[in-house]
C-alpha cells in the first residue's frame, strides 16, 4: 500500500528568499509524523503547499500513490487534507458552529442549511473535550467571544469535522492548558487507529516524544533527517535542527551590583490575564520575562507600553508614577519598545529604511523640519555600529532580511535614548548569526545604564541573554531566578508551575 | 444589551421606524389610509431594493458605487426595448427580460474587476459606474420615450386585489429568507469577515464576491423596473443619488460596511427609515429651503449612530 | 528585464509619456492645439483640479481607505462664500479666500472627526457630509445664484500676470513646492507616509495617527475651499453644483499620478503630472467632437486601466 503522503523535490522561493530547497517527506497510513526544525526552516511553507494555500515552484506530491497538483485549498480538501492553521482560519464573525461546518453546512430540505444538525453535530464535537473546553463554549457562541483556547479548540474541530485523511497541526497545542492538550492527544490516537495520518508540528519537543511515531528534521529549507521516534534521542534531534551548534555565549557583561538604583518598579498590576505582578528592575539590568507562552509576559509589555493600559496596580520610573495611557506617553517618559512582530509592530512597508529608523527619535525630540545631512550621517553610524547589511539608506525597508531589519528597529530606539527597553520576541524569525549580533547590541546598551525587559518564546534567548528571570504561569510571577538558580531545568520546571 | 442585540441590530432600525411611523401619523391624519400608505411605499420600493441587494455586496467586504448608474442603464434598455419591439405586451415583458439581462451583466462586470482582476472596489465600482452612466446616455440622450399604459397601470394597480408594489415587497422579503437559510449566504459573511480564513477554508472567494455583485446588480435591475412603473418614461440620469443612499440603508440596518456582519432585512428597515425622515420633514412644516440640510444631518448622524451601535 | 519593467511601471514615467502622446496626438487632430497659450489655458484649467487635488492626495497618503468625496461640494461652498464676501469688490479678495479656506478647513476637520473619532468609514463620512454641504448652500444661497468674482480674482485666474502666465499657475508652483517640502522634508510629512503605510507600527512609534489624520481632511477642506475661490475666479459667478465636477477627477488625477489608494506610497509631483494628464485627455476628446457619453465611457475606461496598473489588491494564495 502507497503512503498516505510522499513530497520530494520540493521548492519555494518568495522573491529572493529560497523557503524550501529539496524538501521530502513521507507519511504512511495512520500514522502520526512530527515536523521539527528552527525558526524559518520551511516547514511551515512546507504544509501550507501540501494544503493547497501556497504554490510550489517544484517537486512532487503523491497522496495515497497518486500525483497531485493542490492547486488551490479545495484541491487539497478534495485530495482529503486538511490543515489546522497555526495563524487561525476562524471567521471572528461567525459562530462556532458556522465555523466548524464552513463549505460543508449539513443540508436539508431543499438545500439549505439544516441549522439543527449544523449546531448538534458541532455540540458532539465540542463534547470531545468536554470538562476542559471551559465556560460559554457552545456551538451557537460566536467566535469573536471565545478565549484563545477554545479558539484554537474549534480550529482542530473544524479539522475533525472535514473527516480527511491527512491532517496536518502545525503548533496546535500552543495556546492550550495539559489538560486540553491531554484530550487532543488522546484524539490524535483515535485518528491513528481509524488509519488516519497525521503531521504534527510542535515547539515542545516532550509533546513530540509523547505522540509521534516517526519524526522528520528540516533546516534552511531542507529535509536533513528521517527517523522512528523509538530509535532517536531528544539530544540527537537538536542536533539536526541547529546542524552547526553556535550558542550565544552566556553572561556577555556582568550583572549589575545590587547597590545598583532601581529604575523600575511595577506593583501589582492587573489586566488581561495578568493578576497582580510587582517586581523591580535596576538600571543596567537585562531582565527575562520567562514561562510558556500567553501567561500575561506580553501583556506585561503592552501595558507598560501604553498600548494595552493596566486596569490596576501602579508603576514607578525612577520614583516617579507613570500610567501611560497611550504609546506616546510611554515614549516620552523614557520607554521604547522593539517587538519580533515586525511587519505588524514596526515596519513602514515600502518606505525606506531611514524613514523607518528615524520615526521614533524625531517624535521623542518633537522635531519639525528634516535636516536630511545631519539624519543621514546619524544613521549611518548608528547602523554600521550595529553591524547592519543594507544597500543604502533610502532602499525600501521591505528590501532587508528579517536580522537586519530588526537592526534598524532597534536603531529606532538607540536613537530616541529610551531608559527602559522593552522586548517583545525580538528574535522571532531571525537566523543564528543576527541574533547572536542582537544580543551584543542589547547587552552593550544595557551597559550604558539602560533597563531592558525581554519576553521571549525561546528559553535559550533568556538564558544567554538574561541577568535575572521572572517566570509567569497563569497571569502572576512563580519564580525569580537568577545566577545559580538560572538554568534551563529551574526555567522549564517553573514554566510548568512546579517548584525549583 | 449587547448579547440581547448580538446579530439584532435591526431591532433599534425597527424602533426608530415605528417612532417615525407615529410621528408621520402625528402629522400627517390620512397616513395610514391604504392608497397614502400604497403611494409611500411606490415612492421606497425603489431604495429599499437597491439597499437589500447593496448588502450582500458589503457583507462580502466589498461596495457597490455603481448601482445608481445601473438602474438608470436598465431604465433605458428596458423603454427602449419595449419601443422598437412596437409596445404591446409582448414587448413589456422582452423589455424587462433585457433589463434584468443588462443588470446581470453589469453585475457581472463589476465582479470580474473587482474579485478577478482584484481591482480595489471602491474605485473600480465608481469607475464601471461612469461607463454605464455613459452607455445609458448612448442608448437614450435625453429624458421621454413613455411606456406602454398597460406597464404603469399594472405597476400602479394589483393582483387579486393586492396592489402590485406590495406583491414586489414580499417577493423581496421571500428572496431575503430564501438566500439567507442558504450555505451561500454564511459563506459570504465568512468571505467578508476574515477573506483569508474563508479561503483557506477551501470557500471559492471570488465566485461568491462575483455573485454579490450580480445579487446587487439585479435588485438594482429590479428597483429601475419599479422606477419605470412609476415615472412611466425613460430617463438616462434616473437614480443618481441611489449608491448613496443605499449605502447610507445599509449602514443603518446594522450592517457593517467591513464586511461580515449583518444582513438585508436590516437594509430594507434601513432604507424605509431613510424615506420616513424624508416624510417627517416634509410634514414638519419646515421651510423648502432647510429640508435638504436637515435630511442631510438626520442621515449623517444616523449614520454615526449606527457605526457607534455597532462598534458597541 | 526586470529592473526595466520596474522603471516602465514607475507612476510618473508613465504619466509623463501619457502627457506627451496626448499633446501629440491634439496637435494631429487639431494643429495649434499644443501652442503656448492653448497650453497655458490647458495649464490653467489643470492648476483648479491640481489644488483640490492636493488635499485628496494627502487624504488618500494617510491611508485606512482614505478618501474625501466631500470636496465638490466644499468647492461650491468655497465659492459661494467667496463670492457674497467679495461681491465683485477688489478689495475683499483676502478676505474672501481666508473665509472660504477657513470654512473648508471646519468642514474638513468634521470629516476627520467622523473617521477618526467616530470611525465612520471615510466614502460613507465624506458623502454624508456631501449631502449636508448641498443642504447648506440651499439655505445660503436660497435657491439662486449669488454673489460674483472681484475683477482683479477674475484677471489674476484667467489674464496673463507675469511673462504672460497667470497668476493662479504661480499660486499652484507655490502649492507644489510647499507640498514637496512638507511631504519630504518635515517630520508631519514623514508621519504622513507612517502612518498610511502601517498604522499601528506608527501608533508604537509614539505618532498620534488619529489627529494627524484630522489634519489631513481639514487641509483637504481648506485646499478645497481655495479651489472654491479659483472655481469663482474662472467663471465669474457661481452656483450652488459649480464644484461637484470636481470630486471624481481629484481621485483619478491622484491615482494617475501614482499614489497608492492603500495609501502611504505616492508624491504631490506625481499628483501633478495626473492633473495635467486627465485635463489634456479631456481637451483631446472635446477637440475629437466626441460626444458627451463617449467621453464618459473614455474617461471611465481609463480609470480602470489605471487601476490594472497599481490599483490592484494582493493575491490570497502566493
Amino acid at each position: 500500500m502507497p503512503p498516505a503522503l510522499e513530497a520530494s523535490g520540493v521548492t519555494k522561493r518568495f522573491g529572493a528568499v529560497v523557503a524550501l530547497n529539496d524538501a521530502r517527506l513521507t507519511v504512511g497510513r495512520g500514522e502520526v509524523h512530527a515536523l521539527l526544525g528552527a525558526n524559518g526552516c520551511g516547514k511551515s511553507t512546507l504544509c501550507k503547499i501540501i494544503a493547497g494555500t501556497v504554490a510550489r515552484d517544484d517537486g512532487e506530491i503523491r497522496v495515497a500513490g497518486e500525483a497531485r497538483a493542490l492547486a488551490s485549498p479545495r484541491a487539497a480538501e478534495a485530495a482529503g487534507i486538511a490543515l489546522y492553521y497555526q495563524e487561525l482560519s476562524l471567521v471572528p464573525q461567525l459562530t462556532v458552529a458556522e465555523n466548524v461546518f464552513l463549505g460543508h453546512e449539513p443540508r436539508g430540505f431543499g438545500g439549505f442549511v439544516d441549522e439543527t444538525t449544523l449546531n448538534d453535530r458541532t455540540d458532539l464535537l465540542i463534547g470531545r473535550f468536554a470538562g476542559v473546553a471551559g465556560e460559554g463554549f457552545t456551538a451557537r457562541t460566536r467566535v469573536s467571544d471565545l478565549s484563545p483556547d477554545q479558539r484554537q479548540i474549534t480550529e482542530i474541530l473544524k479539522v475533525l469535522a472535514r473527516k480527511p485523511r491527512l491532517i496536518i497541526f502545525d503548533e496546535a497545542t500552543a495556546a492550550l492548558d495539559r489538560r486540553q492538550v491531554d484530550v487532543f492527544f488522546s484524539i490524535m490516537k483515535d485518528l491513528r487507529a481509524e488509519g488516519i495520518s497525521s503531521i504534527f508540528i510542535s515547539h515542545r519537543l516532550d509533546e513530540v516524544f509523547r505522540v509521534a511515531d516517526r519524526i522528520t528534521v528540516m533546516r534552511n529549507g531542507a529535509t536533513v533527517a528521517d527517523f522512528a521516534t523509538a530509535e532517536t534521542t531528544p539530544e540527537a534531534i537538536v542536533r539536526e535542527m541547529v546542524g552547526d551548534v553556535r550558542l550565544g555565549p552566556k553572561g556577555g557583561t556582568a550583572a549589575p551590583a545590587e547597590a545598583a538604583e532601581i529604575r523600575l518598579s511595577v506593583e501589582g498590576v492587573t489586566g488581561g490575564r495578568l493578576q497582580g505582578v510587582s517586581f523591580a528592575a535596576r538600571r543596567g539590568e537585562i531582565l527575562g520575562l520567562g514561562g510558556l507562552q500567553g501567561q500575561g509576559q506580553k501583556r506585561l509589555l503592552a501595558g507598560l507600553f501604553g498600548a494595552d493600559p493596566f486596569t490596576g496596580g501602579r508603576v514607578l520610573l525612577d520614583g516617579e508614577p507613570v500610567a501611560p495611557r497611550r504609546p506616546a506617553d510611554a515614549i516620552a517618559a523614557g520607554f521604547g519598545l522593539v517587538s519580533g512582530d515586525r511587519a505588524r509592530d514596526a515596519a513602514f512597508p515600502g518606505r525606506s529604511i531611514l524613514e523607518n529608523a528615524a520615526m521614533a527619535s524625531l517624535v521623542r525630540d518633537k522635531a519639525r523640519l528634516i535636516l536630511l545631512g545631519p539624519l543621514r550621517s546619524r544613521f549611518s553610524r548608528t547602523l554600521s555600529g550595529l553591524k547592519t547589511r543594507y544597500a543604502g539608506l533610502n532602499a525600501p525597508i521591505g528590501s532587508l532580511s528579517g536580522g537586519n531589519q530588526q537592526k534598524i528597529f532597534i536603531a529606532r530606539w538607540l536613537a530616541a535614548r529610551p531608559s527602559v527597553l522593552l522586548l517583545d520576541d525580538p528574535t522571532k524569525g531571525i537566523d543564528l548569526g543576527a541574533k547572536a549580533d542582537f544580543f551584543a547590541i542589547v547587552r552593550a546598551l544595557a551597559g550604558t545604564g539602560a533597563t531592558i525587559l525581554i519576553y521571549s518564546s525561546e528559553d535559550a534567548d533568556l538564558l544567554s541573554l538574561c541577568h535575572r528571570v521572572l517566570v509567569f504561569n497563569g497571569g502572576r510571577i512563580t519564580a525569580d531566578l537568577t545566577g545559580s538558580t538560572l538554568d534551563a531545568m529551574a526555567l522549564t520546571r517553573a514554566a510548568y508551575g512546579e517548584a525549583a | 444589551m449587547a448579547t440581547l442585540l448580538d446579530g439584532r441590530l435591526w431591532l433599534i432600525t425597527l424602533t426608530a421606524l415605528l417612532v417615525l411611523v407615529g410621528v408621520n401619523a402625528a402629522l400627517q391624519p390620512n397616513f395610514l389610509e391604504p392608497s397614502v400608505l400604497q403611494s409611500n411605499l411606490t415612492t421606497f420600493l425603489p431604495l429599499v431594493l437597491v439597499a437589500i441587494g447593496q448588502t450582500y455586496v458589503v457583507l462580502a467586504g466589498d461596495i457597490d458605487l455603481s448601482v445608481g448608474a445601473v438602474v438608470a442603464l436598465v431604465n433605458v434598455t428596458t423603454v427602449s426595448v419595449i419601443a422598437a419591439l412596437g409596445g404591446d405586451s409582448q414587448s413589456v415583458l422582452a423589455g424587462l427580460a433585457a433589463g434584468i439581462g443588462v443588470g446581470i451583466a453589469c453585475g457581472l462586470v463589476n465582479g470580474f474587476f473587482v474579485a478577478v482582476l482584484r481591482f480595489q472596489p471602491i474605485v473600480t465600482t465608481f469607475a464601471t459606474s461612469i461607463v454605464f452612466a455613459g452607455l445609458a446616455l448612448r442608448i437614450l440622450p435625453d429624458a421621454g420615450l413613455p411606456v406602454p399604459e398597460a406597464y404603469w397601470r399594472g405597476y400602479a394597480g394589483g393582483l387579486f386585489g393586492v396592489p402590485t408594489v406590495v406583491l414586489v415587497l414580499a417577493a423581496a422579503l421571500v428572496t431575503i429568507a430564501v438566500v439567507g437559510r442558504r450555505p451561500f449566504f454564511t459563506r459570504l459573511r465568512a468571505v467578508g469577515g476574515q477573506r483569508t480564513a474563508a479561503f483557506q477554508t477551501g470557500l471559492s472567494v471570488g465566485r461568491l464576491r462575483i455573485a454579490a455583485y450580480v445579487l446587487s446588480a439585479v435588485f438594482a435591475a429590479l428597483a429601475s423596473l419599479c422606477l419605470t412603473g412609476e415615472t412611466a418614461s425613460g430617463d438616462p440620469l434616473m437614480g443618481q443619488t441611489l449608491a448613496l443612499s443605499s449605502i447610507s440603508a445599509v449602514v443603518l440596518g446594522g450592517t457593517a460596511l467591513a464586511g461580515g456582519v449583518g444582513g438585508p432585512f436590516g437594509s430594507l428597515l434601513g432604507a424605509l427609515v431613510l424615506g420616513m425622515i424624508g416624510n417627517v420633514i416634509f410634514f414638519a412644516g419646515l421651510p423648502f429651503e432647510y429640508q435638504t440640510l436637515v435630511q442631510g444631518l438626520i442621515v449623517l448622524a444616523a449614520l454615526a449612530g449606527g457605526v457607534l451601535v455597532a462598534r458597541r | 528585464m526586470d529592473r526595466l519593467i520596474q522603471i516602465l511601471k514607475d507612476p510618473l514615467l508613465i504619466a509623463a509619456l501619457a502627457i506627451l502622446v496626448l499633446l501629440g496626438a491634439g496637435e494631429l487632430l487639431s494643429p495649434g492645439f499644443a501652442r503656448g497659450d492653448q497650453i497655458v489655458r490647458l495649464l490653467t484649467v489643470a492648476a483648479i483640479l491640481g489644488i483640490v487635488a492636493a488635499g485628496q492626495n494627502l487624504v488618500v497618503l494617510g491611508g485606512r481607505e482614505g478618501i474625501d468625496l466631500s470636496v465638490g461640494a466644499v468647492i461650491s461652498l468655497g465659492a459661494v462664500i467667496a463670492g457674497n464676501v467679495m461681491s465683485g469688490n477688489d478689495a475683499a479678495i483676502l478676505p474672501a479666500v481666508a473665509a472660504a479656506a477657513g470654512a473648508g478647513f471646519l468642514v474638513g476637520i468634521v470629516n476627520g472627526l467622523g473617521v477618526t473619532v467616530v470611525r465612520i468609514p471615510p466614502l460613507v463620512m465624506t458623502l454624508g457630509m456631501m449631502g449636508v454641504l448641498q443642504g447648506a448652500l440651499v439655505v445660503l444661497s436660497r435657491g439662486v445664484p449669488s454673489g460674483n468674482a472681484a475683477p482683479a480674482l477674475m484677471a489674476f485666474v484667467n489674464q496673463p500676470f507675469v511673462l504672460g502666465i497667470p497668476g493662479i499657475l504661480f499660486v499652484w508652483a507655490a502649492i507644489a513646492v510647499l507640498m514637496a517640502f512638507v511631504l519630504r522634508r518635515t517630520a508631519f510629512g514623514w508621519s504622513i507616509y507612517a502612518i498610511g503605510s502601517n498604522e499601528r507600527a506608527a501608533v508604537l512609534t509614539g505618532l498620534a495617527a488619529g489627529r494627524i489624520r484630522t489634519i489631513l481632511y481639514g487641509l483637504s477642506g481648506l485646499f478645497a475651499g481655495v479651489t472654491g475661490v479659483c472655481v469663482i475666479g474662472y467663471t465669474g459667478n457661481s452656483f450652488i453644483s459649480v464644484g461637484d465636477q470636481y470630486v471624481l477627477p481629484s481621485v483619478i488625477a491622484v491615482v494617475i499620478g501614482g499614489t497608492s489608494l492603500a495609501g502611504g506610497s505616492g508624491s504631490y509631483t506625481g499628483t501633478i503630472l495626473g492633473a495635467i494628464a486627465l485635463v489634456l485627455l479631456q481637451s483631446v476628446l472635446t477637440t475629437l467632437q466626441m460626444e458627451f457619453w463617449s467621453r464618459q465611457v473614455i474617461f471611465g475606461a481609463t480609470l480602470l486601466v489605471l487601476m490594472l496598473l497599481y490599483g490592484r489588491q494582493a493575491r490570497l494564495r502566493v
